[in-house]
């Protein structure tokens, strides 16, 4: 008596996935496609910045017009990036824009107090511009992020 | 906030998948609902309220009730 309603109800949830499937895709796939657009668009605009920054090197005795051109390419590059990131975030379920907002909860804070020690260790020692301009500490930005989304990822796993 | 949602599944013989696919959401969502590490907002309990034919307060208990 029980199995073949318990046998019903399996078939019914397996019809509504697949009808979800044909509609537009689960949102596992949604995730899918959202995170190969972000890493395409992502390599892309990085492409794009180490092309400015190797012209840069090589322009160095070029007019600062050129110079401020070529600083900027990448920029409308970031821009389509981050579109795509927000248009993801959108897209996504109420738990991963959860955990989204725990990774930029924690990297926002962690690249505040990064950047305000380094400013304090700049008055306190000199740090050498080489080592430490701002075309070398934005890169901790997206290192603390990805660190505040593995927690979060792995609070809700 | 606990909550029935593993039982109610099972008793259906639904995947996480399943469920995630009927609820419009992940199947890490339905995962950590489960095992209470996440509290649906209002709409999304309300969802799976509609889909088990069951009150929330069924469904989704507080700690201290």
């Amino acid at each position: 008596m029980l199995i073949p309603i318990l046998h019903r109800k399996r078939k019914a949830a397996e019809a509504a996935a697949r009808a979800i499937k044909e509609v537009g895709g689960t949102v596992e796939d949604t995730r899918r496609v959202y995170g190969t657009r972000l890493l395409i668009r992502g390599m892309l605009w990085g492409s794009v910045y180490l092309l400015s920054r190797g012209l840069l090197e090589l322009a160095v005795e070029s007019p600062p017009a050129v110079r401020v051109a070529i600083a900027l390419l990448p920029t409308p590059f970031f821009v389509y990036y981050l579109w795509t990131w927000m248009k993801g975030v959108s897209e996504m379920d109420e738990l991963q824009r959860r955990i989204e907002l725990e990774a930029l909860g924690f990297a926002f804070p962690a690249s505040l107090v990064f950047l305000a020690t380094l400013g304090l260790l700049d008055v306190a020692i000199t740090l050498n511009p080489d080592d430490f301009s701002l075309r070398h500490t934005w890169l901790m930005m997206p290192m603390l992020y990805y660190v505040g989304l593995w927690r979060a990822q792995r609070r809700y796993q | 906030m606990k909550n029935r949602l593993k039982v109610l599944r099972a008793e259906r013989d639904w995947s996480q998948q399943d469920l995630a696919d009927q609820l419009g959401v992940s199947r890490q969502t339905i995962n950590a609902i489960e095992t209470e590490k996440y509290d649906p907002s209002l709409p999304l309990a309300l969802k799976i309220g509609r889909l088990f034919d069951q009150c929330v307060e069924k469904i989704f208990t507080l700690d201290s009730a």
